[in-house]
């Protein structure tokens, strides 16, 4: 008890408040540019802490952090280009919602959702951290694979008008996946000789080309609108606070579960938000009793994808405070921040360091009213965004889609990437090709291959993926979400049948 | 509608052309992975988990071509040329923005960023905007503040340098 009053003190200190408020506007605005992540985020902010107390820096990080999650669905909602990697599966649902003529109820959906998932994860981080985090790094590749090959099943929710073309869309993000160095033994791989190539493509540029660049040039396609100064979005700009307030906590299932998910991918090292969002909204759809309302503005697809991503916040944190473990790069920017204090992070972090670990759990939570109470404040004035023509839009959110690529690594060969990628996504895009599962296939190949790759280098016998209880798990859980979706697949086309028959 | 079922029997046959490109790429990938040599210390090489996404990819793609071959009536080949002009006509505008993006981030490195900046921001924007004193004034006030001015902002506050030119 005397902990957790220490660290609320530190952490409710006028100067530490002032500075949270600044950070979680800070984390906003930086994921609300396309291009620009919560991590760069952090990274700008991380010598500011030096000086600070270790409690200060990281409740000043955190905010950002905080922010940042939630930054991301403002482009997703408004221009149809996630913000960050982790905010892919709002703009399902969030971008025809507004386009629908209901920017500010998307927008305020997404920030209530993500303010709900925040505290969920906070709670469970709190009550179970511990054991989650014991059993979250006892998984071993085995249990990897099997856990990524259940995350590719979700391509079957992303695949729109035809299963074939996803699946070609998914296999296609895999292989891009494969250019670049092999993640094991660092053998080069399909660089044809280019040198931009042989360092890989990276996960950012290729996210900015597939769905920024493709997106924005959509929508110059109607010569006509552009030319007349036609906006992004038109319609009621109204937040609508506390009705949507309502609306999200009249779903506590999806909100639960979701959060719960994005808490639990969020705990897995190596996982995090740009995975629990797709599998948040994948597990919604599924749970759905109008499975086919979900990619035309459901609210349920926006909270179910907020929920999840703002709950990885959380989860992160729990293999970090029990065991010194860092579940993402974010999270390792966070413990380099406090060993820069010299403090140890480790198991005995939470007995040497009760009040740092306590004061951590309350500047999330403060963190999240924060960041509420910013985006209702501030939100009209990001939904002026929405009433600017495209012919200013679109230029500008590509020079910020370039800087974002260029400062990533000051690499001028990825701007070379990013002009390629962002044609190639556009092809794909005016062929009727799912972009979504291409992306999760990026995500995803890297972390499928090198756990394949390892569990065999650990043990040659294949048996082992089937005889290991959480690995077989999570592969009965595979098979029977493909038999799901196959199941679905056949009911929609006997839909269609009768429907074509004559009466 | 004949005219929509036309449009979209083009739309298919672009869709068939993308199939056997993609194939094509995917083959030629799949036996380069077949060379990459196996090491000594794993069972599964550099280029197994390759082999077999190129695989199942060409998989795919093969029952693809197969099934628009089938689906495809002979004439919508013939009809596929005189769409694909109407299409690029009235796509003229995505044609320009690719275009200017490809001078913007070949120019880039060469002259600075700012002032390649400056140049694609203004063409793109007075090429977009109604023809008005004031949109081309707002247009060039924003070419500014994005060019010169985040190029400040990133190297004083974020210590971040962008592409200074040679």
């Amino acid at each position: 008890m005397n902990d957790f009053l220490i660290g609320a003190a530190q952490v409710l200190a006028p100067t530490t408040l002032i500075m949270m408020f600044f950070g979680s506007f800070a984390g906003i605005i930086a994921a609300a540019i396309p291009g620009f992540t919560v991590t760069m985020a952090i990274v700008l902010t991380l010598p500011l802490t030096f000086t600070m107390e270790p409690l200060q820096g990281i409740s000043l990080m955190l905010s950002v952090y905080v922010g940042g999650y939630t930054g991301g669905l403002i482009s997703a909602a408004l221009l149809g280009i996630p913000g960050t990697p982790s905010s892919v599966a709002t703009t399902f649902d969030a971008f025809p919602m507004a386009r629908k003529g209901e920017p500010g109820r998307a927008l305020s959906l997404g920030v209530w959702a993500s303010f709900f998932g925040t505290v969920i994860s906070t709670i469970v981080l709190i009550f179970a951290a511990p054991p989650l985090a014991i059993f979250a790094v006892k998984l071993g590749p085995w249990e990897y694979f099997a856990l990524i090959v259940f995350a590719l099943t979700i391509v079957a929710s992303l695949v729109g008008h035809s299963l074939q073309r996803g699946l070609i869309a998914a296999m296609i993000g895999l292989a891009i996946s494969t250019v670049g160095t092999d993640p094991m033994m660092g053998r080069p791989r399909f660089d044809m000789g280019f040198e931009m190539l042989a360092a890989g493509l990276p996960f950012l540029v290729v996210l900015i080309g597939i769905f920024a660049i493709s997106q924005l040039a959509s929508e110059v396609e109607d010569v006509n609108a552009i030319k007349t100064g036609e906006k992004l979005v038109t319609g009621d700009v109204e937040f609508k606070t506390w009705a949507v307030m309502r609306e999200v906590l009249m779903r506590p299932v999806n909100l639960v579960r979701s959060s719960l998910i994005g808490v639990a991918i969020g705990a897995l090292p190596g996982a995090g938000g740009s995975i629990a969002n797709l599998v948040a909204y994948d597990q919604a759809k599924r749970a759905s009793d109008t499975p086919e309302a979900f990619g035309t503005g459901t609210p349920d697809g926006v909270i179910a994808s907020e929920a999840g991503n703002s709950a990885t916040a959380g989860g992160g944190l729990i293999p970090l405070i029990a065991l010194g473990i860092p579940g993402s790069a974010v999270d390792a920017i966070l413990m380099a921040s406090l060993m820069v204090h010299g403090i140890s992070v480790g198991p005995r972090l939470i007995m040497d360091n009760g009040d740092l670990v306590y004061g951590m759990f309350i500047a999330m939570a403060v963190s999240s009213l924060m960041m509420l109470f910013i985006c209702i404040v501030s939100m009209r004035a990001f939904l002026r965004v929405a009433e600017v023509p495209k012919w200013v839009v679109v230029p500008i959110v590509l020079v910020c889609c370039v800087v974002g690529s260029f400062a990533l690594n000051n690499r001028v060969s990825d701007l070379y990437l990013l002009g390629f990628i962002g044609l190639f996504g556009y092809a794909l895009k005016s062929l009727d090709y799912p972009l979504a599962p291409l992306v999760l296939g990026v995500i995803l190949g890297p972390i499928a291959e090198t756990n394949l790759r390892r569990a065999l280098m650990t043990d040659s016998d294949w048996n082992l993926f089937f005889t290991r209880p959480v690995s077989l798990m999570f592969l009965i859980a595979a098979a029977l979400s493909v038999a799901w979706a196959v199941r679905g697949i056949l009911k929609s086309r006997n839909d269609q049948k009768i429907s074509k028959e004559p009466v | 509608m004949p005219d929509n079922k036309q449009r979209q029997e083009s739309g298919d046959v672009a869709r068939l052309l993308s199939y056997v490109a993609l194939l094509a790429v995917s083959a030629g990938l799949f036996l380069e992975a077949r060379t990459i040599p196996t090491s000594r210390f794993e069972v599964l090489g550099a280029g197994a988990f390759p082999i077999l996404v190129h695989g199942t990819l060409i998989a795919l793609l093969l029952g693809a071509i197969v099934g628009s071959v089938r689906k495809l009536p002979t004439q919508a080949y013939g009809r596929f040329f005189s769409h694909i002009g109407q299409w690029a006509l009235s796509r003229r505008l995505v044609f320009v923005v690719f275009g200017c993006l490809a001078v913007y981030l070949f120019a880039m490195p060469v002259i600075g960023y700012p002032i390649a900046t400056f140049a694609f921001l203004a063409v793109l924007q007075i090429t977009f905007a109604p023809k008005t004193r004031k949109a081309i004034a707002i247009a060039l006030v924003l070419s500014v503040i994005f060019s010169f001015g985040l190029n400040w902002l990133f190297a004083e506050v974020f210590n971040v340098f962008l592409p200074r030119g040679r």
